[in-house]
């Protein structure tokens, strides 16, 4: 593309330079004109080539313009004087000057500024197309850029919720409410309060955002309520949670999957069920918050091949708080599987 | 004749919420419940009902599990609360499942066209000796990550491969894990016949006889098929054709 520019570039001001040469009549011999313009658009088709590799390596457009503007008119300075003596050089070899007389009033110094001024206007006009093709790209690669990233925040998104919005999860628990308004509408009555309150939570999830530690809680005991109308007996829940840690932010819907996820493995796929211990504490003279979840069970590859559930987490937190926060699933020796996660404040 | 039914799922509401809309069915009668898979196959052996609502998911043996451990399978109507990947396994028009919360209309049509398979097989001519699948018996079959319920009367053939066994129906020979041998002792004798060592035929299944080597004889079945009957066998063959 560059290549395709810059000599369509100078083609075209040699061929309009031809052209006025052509259809006007001068007073100078149409060939010498023609000579001289060739001259300066070959070696302003260097120069400016010259010019752009100085502007790549020192990477001046990336910089904010406040910065770049100086250098890029000491660049633009530099090449024109290069431009300058480059053609007075040739005019001078190939004896291309117009009139005699002008060169010998003007001595070397003052011919090279007067030369470079008009060279200057030339690479003035090439910089300036320069960088307002590269600043155009630019932004349009930028937007492109945003496009996409908004696109993949907009899938993780999606992907969240629908992990949270379990629908076996949700099919059964309705399945339960509808024989529980018959066998006892107090207790449908409180469960379908609960699934509003677990529904709502899944769809406020939004990435970034952090709520207190009791909030999730709060849907945490709503989403257990559920499943204990599924499990009955199967499902013991123990509760160790500190009081200091309730105001403190986590990320929303995390603590909850990491629940659902311990049911599934714990409770869900036992035929004798199990027992779940959720637990919050601070560590560290108050530096770090713990959340731990332990589960009847034991871990079986879902380390090296994660769900959704373990690898979101992980993601999540990694963008939270990068390398400060800490996720670990491990097997206890009795018989349990523990999930880790540490919080900085 | 009201369909004998046992109801499978590891949600005791689930199982109260099917029994309830199973009481507007005169033609349904339950006659017991189970909870997990082993139970479950207790229950269909001593009564041996005609149909079963299963429950995929469930802890421990899954619903697949217990099909593929049972040597007959009644009708099967699977109830899952969400459209799971298993039941994909399934050639469709074979499969019979209603999603969780049960739609009494979605029901109400899989129990009528139930109900038009069993009047059709009611009154077979010749009932199978006592304990031996009958022709009309389907029996469920699962090779890697596809399933089917198959019609006795469908198989043209079983073939022994070490201590599996392949069989043979439409364009699918799927492998199950049953020697020939334990297959021969359940299989009705007046159906199916062991013509070797390595085989056992459909008798419906033949389209042609062709004497053979040493006295034997060449069975073509349909499909192309040809099976050579042993030496031994052939005399049984003859004798049980000749009446």
């Amino acid at each position: 593309m560059y290549w395709l520019l810059q000599l369509g570039g100078w083609g075209a001001f040699f061929g309009g330079s031809f052209l006025v040469a052509s259809l006007f009549d001068l007073e100078y011999p149409r060939g010498l004109i023609t000579k001289r313009t060739l001259v300066i658009a070959l070696t302003g088709l260097f120069v400016s080539h010259l010019l752009r590799v100085a502007i790549k390596l020192s990477s001046l457009l990336q910089k904010k313009i406040e910065q770049s503007i100086f250098w890029l008119l000491l660049a633009l300075a530099l090449a024109s004087v290069v431009h300058g003596i480059l053609v007075l050089a040739s005019f001078e070899a190939f004896d291309l000057y117009i009139s005699q007389e002008v060169v010998e009033r003007l001595n070397m110094g003052q011919l090279l500024l007067a030369v470079s001024l008009e060279t200057g206007s030339l690479m003035l006009v090439w910089l300036a197309l320069y960088c307002f093709y590269h600043y155009y790209a630019d932004s349009r690669q930028r937007q492109l850029d945003k496009l996409k990233l908004e696109g993949i925040i907009k899938q993780m998104e999606l992907k969240t919720l629908k992990a949270h919005l379990n629908p076996h999860f949700i099919f059964n628990s309705l399945n339960s409410i509808r024989a529980l308004i018959d066998l006892d509408p107090a207790r449908a009555r409180r469960a379908i309060t609960e699934l509003s309150n677990l529904l709502r939570g899944s769809l406020q999830t939004e990435q970034g955002q952090l709520v207190p530690l009791q909030q999730e809680i709060d849907i945490i005991r709503d989403y257990l309520a559920l499943e204990s109308i599924r499990f009955e007996d199967r499902m013991k829940v123990d509760w160790q949670i500190a009081e200091d840690t309730l105001a403190l932010s986590v990320p929303p819907m995390m603590l909850q999957t990491l629940v659902e996820n311990a049911i599934k493995h714990g409770i869900s796929n036992r035929s004798a069920g199990g027992s779940i211990t959720i637990r919050s504490f601070l560590q560290n003279q108050h530096e770090n918050l713990i959340l731990e979840i332990v589960n009847s069970g034991t871990l079986n590859g879902s380390v090296i091949h994660p769900g959704f559930g373990i690898s979101s987490t992980q993601s999540r937190l990694q963008l939270l708080y990068g390398a400060d926060a800490r996720f670990e699933l491990t097997q206890l020796p009795d018989q349990t599987v523990k999930a880790f996660v540490s919080i900085p404040l | 004749m009201p369909i004998k039914t046992i109801l499978i799922d590891d949600e005791r509401l689930a199982r109260v919420e099917l029994r309830k809309l199973l009481n507007e069915f005169s033609v349904i009668e339950v006659l017991d419940e189970a909870a997990n898979a082993s139970e479950a196959l207790e229950k269909i052996e001593l009564l041996q009902p005609e149909l079963i609502f299963l429950d995929i998911q469930m802890p421990g043996k899954s619903g697949f599990d217990l099909l593929a451990d049972l040597d007959r399978s009644p009708h099967v109507i699977f109830t899952t609360a969400y459209h799971e990947y298993a039941i994909k396994a399934f050639e469709y028009n074979t499969l019979d499942y209603l999603m969780k919360p049960i739609d009494p209309r979605r029901l109400a049509d899989t129990i009528q066209k139930i109900q038009g398979l069993e009047s059709r097989r009611s009154a077979p001519a010749s009932l199978p000796p006592l304990g031996a699948l009958g022709e009309q018996d389907q029996v469920f079959v699962k090779d890697g990550e596809r399933c089917w319920f198959v019609k006795l009367s469908e198989i043209r053939l079983f073939e022994s491969v070490g201590n599996y066994a392949r069989v043979f129906f439409g364009n699918n020979k799927p492998l199950i894990l049953k020697s020939l041998n334990a297959l021969e002792e359940r299989l009705d004798p007046r159906i199916f016949f062991r013509a070797n060592r390595k085989h056992i035929v459909n008798l419906r299944m033949i389209e042609k006889v062709e004497p053979y080597f040493n006295g034997g004889l060449l069975l073509e079945l349909k499909g192309g098929d040809k099976i050579e009957v042993s030496r031994r066998q052939t005399l049984r063959f003859k004798e049980m054709m000749s009446l």
